[in-house]
């Protein structure tokens, strides 16, 4: 992850976008936490600039 | 094997500026071992590259190839059509293999994407060390199978020097000495009194570049 992380970065797109969560089949409060950080990340930070075509 | 380490990529980037068709070329064996050149390495390589492109609007045709080595005609034959039909290649090989490439695939220009390091052993997941200069002149059976030349960063061959610290060297604390390791191995071997020989300095004279073998 902290690879991906890294060439994310080289490319110059913001690598908080790309996480990992491990998670149990069985811990669904978890699932829910990680999902909406990871929909707050994306609302703070903006569409994927690679996409902002579609966007547009 | 020889290991190399990719380029940073802002260089990279930098190098292929203009061109609008780019042929990255991995190369499956050292490198691909040391996981800076591979196949697997070419397709990071490429969606970066990808990615960088859309992000700056840049149109620029990106294709990916692996061949089995760069330093062997044979293997890159079979793609300098494909070479042929870029504006330039990205060799992801060792200097030897980028200058095979570039010999084969004039006038196409081939740029490096890899700084070639050294030859050296895998010695964990994800870290190598040199092992060997490749001088020319191997004199390893004479120091318990341990290169003074290379593993000692003042290539002493009657050693160690004063700077030898509890089996570290002091060029490098994190680094052993060779020197220790040598006089340890000896010690095992029962063959310490070998280090009472004097050995005189290497003939360099025998280690002409470019070096050229014919059988």
């Amino acid at each position: 992850m902290e690879q991906a992380k890294k060439l994310l970065q080289e490319v110059g797109i913001e690598p908080e976008r790309v996480e990992m969560f491990n998670l149990g089949a069985s811990d669904a409060p978890l699932f829910v936490a990680a999902v909406n950080e990871m929909t707050e990340r994306a609302r703070t930070l903006g569409p994927n600039p690679l996409r902002r075509e579609k966007v547009a | 094997m020889i290991v190399g380490e990719r380029k940073p990529f802002e260089e990279l980037k930098q190098g292929l500026n203009g061109y609008k068709k780019v042929l990255i070329l991995g190369c499956g064996t050292c490198v691909s071992v040391c996981m800076a050149g591979g196949e697997k390495e070419v397709e990071l390589l490429a969606s970066q590259l990808r990615m960088a492109n859309k992000l700056d609007n840049r149109d620029v045709e990106i294709k990916e190839a692996t061949i089995q080595r760069q330093c062997d005609r044979e293997y890159i034959e079979p793609i300098l059509e494909m070479a042929g039909e870029c504006d330039v290649v990205l060799s992801m090989a060792c200097g030897a293999g980028v200058q095979m490439v570039a010999d084969l695939a004039e006038p196409i220009p081939v740029i490096p994407a890899l700084d070639t390091r050294f030859i050296g052993i895998t010695d964990a997941e994800g870290s190598w060390s040199e092992k060997c200069r490749a001088c020319g002149n191997c004199i390893i059976g004479e120091y318990a199978g341990i290169c003074p030349i290379t593993r000692c960063p003042k290539s002493i061959l009657n050693g160690p020097c004063g700077g030898s610290q509890n089996g570290k060297c002091e060029i490098d604390s994190n680094n052993d000495c060779a020197w220790a390791l040598i006089i340890e191995r000896l010690s095992k071997m029962g063959k310490l009194k070998d280090l009472e020989a004097i050995h005189s300095p290497k003939d360099y004279s025998k280690i002409v570049s470019p070096k050229k073998i014919t059988i």
